[in-house]
């Protein structure tokens, strides 16, 4: 066996992907503590449990912020040789997923506002598989993204013509 | 004539008493519209109710008319034209060469009109399910058009075309069919009729599930209760005879139903399966399309000696089911020959599976811990609490155990092998090229165990039926993905 996997380490995606992920937790947590103060201040004022959800909501939503992205950036790696594209990603949910190249349908790019705000892009490879059909490969660099559109689609032409 | 139109030939409607039988489906498709009547009749507007029902019964007629007015569709050398629609219009075209076979179906109205629904068969995706159906036409021109379509395949393929009169490859006899209505024994009908109970017991004055019921029922005074306190024994065993023969009664009739006339036939790209009692199919399912193929079994039937066989397949099985069913009760050899029939070789007499890690029990110990402590704050409170929930979790383990058991997978040549389960015995037979991707996934409790589970993406089938190993030891779920890749896809 010659190790189709092993041999190349795990490429990092673009350190811009922290800021991405930071912009979209900070949307996320500010949206949920707007929201769980107003529920406290209107519904919660006078019980015993008033503030409680005021203060606990944006601190976790702070520490979030502040922690997450670094890790989720941290693990989050993919490899593409010859044959296969692997993503690896997740820690207390960790997944390690393998597509040969020859079983990929098509292939997009996509960039959200954020992607465009940060300068990065995200690869969507969809396979025929109705399980994990779809294997997305946030935080790439544009030119990066395009790169390994550009790698695959080799292999899906020269496989199917 | 023009050149043109001989191409794409003349177009021809759906049979006129398309109507008919398209109404039961119309029927049923507007619900609300009963409620609303229902909601009149019920306040007391009964004239308004029974012209609100004749307006819709007019509105839907009328609808159906002006769809069957404005679909046409032509037979041309090439292709099939569909023209659709009643405002929005729609041309479609489909080629012959995207066609893998036609399905008929013939519903009970249509079958007494001489009618049948003919599906084209294409490559498309499960979600365009509509995708070229002629909804009603006569029985003698959908078969033409399906010996056509087979005609232009074999013609492609040099395919000998199907031999009605040879032996079947697999059928199903009338105490086969029993038998397998036997084993489907369900109790679905109960659960019904809780649901039932829940919603409207209240409307009836009637909630088994309320403690009133049971006090009234009960009551020394009540002549019921005295009688059942009597003959308490008696009535058990009346009240599970009762529940076995309700079970069997829609095991029987689900079972007679659909595969009523079961019959696998060699047909020039694969096997054309007949089936139904009521609705009556016939279905071709080509032998490229296949993904995986699914031999399942339960305690006893294995025990017997009998399984059946699933083909998870591009195309839908009808009714939406995910997976087609080759044959619903068989014996081993059967299922081997059918299997033969596919060009895929038949499981070895003796596979020796390679088990998966006791985590597999582990895990589920682990996570059962969380209700243990619920369970014995509860039996603190209320003792009898701890004769229902302590035997419950440990039968949930000890059939997790059974199944940690039988779980297993082995490579076999060109395809994988997986064993799982106790209750619902299943071996996948997965060609390595039919696998389009590979996951190893690990959480919080399963990394304490040093293990992974291995899911493999397949096509078609359920969108539930992924396939998985779970718990392998990280480094044999590595090896095993690697060894998976290295085989020529």
């Amino acid at each position: 066996m010659d190790g189709l996997i092993g041999d190349q380490p795990l490429e990092p995606v673009e350190p811009a992907y922290r800021q991405v992920l930071g912009a979209r937790l900070l949307l996320f947590w500010l949206v949920l503590s707007v929201a769980a103060i107003v529920f406290d201040r209107a519904v919660l004022a006078g019980t015993p449990l008033a503030w409680l959800l005021a203060v606990l909501v944006p601190v976790v939503g702070v520490s979030t912020v502040l922690t997450a992205p670094s890790r989720i950036y941290a693990r989050l790696g993919f490899r593409l040789t010859g044959r296969i594209l692997q993503v690896v990603r997740g820690w207390l949910f960790h997944t390690d997923t393998v597509v040969p190249l020859v079983r990929v349908q098509h292939i997009d790019v996509t960039r959200g506002p954020l992607d465009k705000m940060f300068g990065t892009a995200s690869l969507i490879v969809h396979t025929a598989g109705t399980h994990n059909s779809i294997v997305a490969l946030p935080g790439l660099s544009p030119a990066r993204a395009a790169e390994i559109r550009d790698a695959i689609r080799e292999h899906v032409r020269t496989d199917f013509v | 004539m023009t050149a043109d139109d001989r191409a794409v030939g003349p177009a021809e409607r759906l049979h006129p008493l398309f109507v008919l039988v398209a109404l039961g489906g119309a029927l049923r498709g507007v619900a609300g519209g009963y409620a609303f009547i229902a909601y009149l009749a019920a306040s007391g507007r009964m004239r308004t109710a029974v012209l609100a029902g004749l307006a819709l019964l007019v509105m839907l007629v009328a609808s159906l008319l002006l769809y069957w007015a404005r679909f046409s569709f032509r037979v041309g050398d090439n292709e099939i034209r569909i023209d659709s629609g009643i405002l929005s219009r729609t041309h479609r075209s489909i080629p012959f060469d995207r066609v893998q076979d036609v399905d008929i179906t013939q519903g009970p109205v249509s079958r007494l009109l001489g009618l049948a629904k003919v599906k084209f068969e294409t490559g498309g995706s499960a979600g365009s399910e509509d995708e070229g159906v002629l909804e009603a036409i006569g029985l003698a021109r959908a078969q033409e058009l399906r010996t056509l379509v087979r005609s232009r395949r074999s013609a492609a393929l040099a395919d000998a075309p199907a031999d009605l009169q040879s032996a079947p490859v697999f059928a199903m006899d009338g105490r086969r069919l029993l038998l397998a209505g036997v084993f489907n024994f369900s109790l679905a009908v109960f659960a019904g009729l809780f649901g039932a109970t829940q919603t409207f017991g209240d409307v009836l004055g009637f909630d088994p599930l309320s403690r009133r019921f049971w006090a009234a029922l009960l009551d020394p005074s009540n002549p019921v209760a005295q009688f059942v306190l009597a003959n308490q024994f008696v009535s058990v065993l009346a009240g599970a005879a009762l529940l076995l023969l309700m079970g069997l009664a829609t095991g029987l009739t689900r079972t007679v139903l659909t595969d009523y006339g079961f019959r696998l036939d060699r047909a020039g790209v694969g096997l054309r399966r007949r089936r139904g009692l009521l609705t009556r199919t016939d279905v071709t399912l080509p032998v490229a399309r296949a993904q995986a193929a699914i031999v399942s079994t339960g305690p006893v039937r294995d025990a017997l000696g009998w399984r059946d066989l699933k083909l998870q397949s591009l195309a839908r099985d009808e009714g939406g089911g995910g997976d087609h069913v080759l044959a619903p009760l068989a014996r081993d050899d059967e299922i081997a020959r059918i299997l033969t029939e596919f060009q895929w070789s038949p499981l070895p007499d003796r596979v020796e599976w390679h088990g998966v890690s006791r985590a597999y029990v582990g895990m589920l110990a682990l996570l059962l811990v969380p209700l243990l402590v619920v369970g014995s704050i509860e039996s603190l409170l209320m003792p009898w609490v701890a004769l229902i929930w302590f035997p419950a979790l440990l039968a949930i383990l000890a059939l997790r155990w059974l199944a940690w058991r039988r779980t297993g997978y082995r490579l076999d040549g060109d395809r994988l092998l997986i064993r799982s389960g106790w209750w619902r015995r299943r071996i996948l037979i997965l060609p390595r090229n039919r696998i389009q991707s590979f996951e190893i996934a690990e959480n919080l409790i399963s990394r304490r165990f040093g293990v992974a589970r291995v899911q493999f993406g397949v096509a078609g089938g359920s969108g539930f039926s992924s396939h998985v190993i779970p718990a392998l030891p990280r480094e044999t779920a590595r090896a095993l993905r690697e060894e998976l890749l290295v085989s020529p896809s």
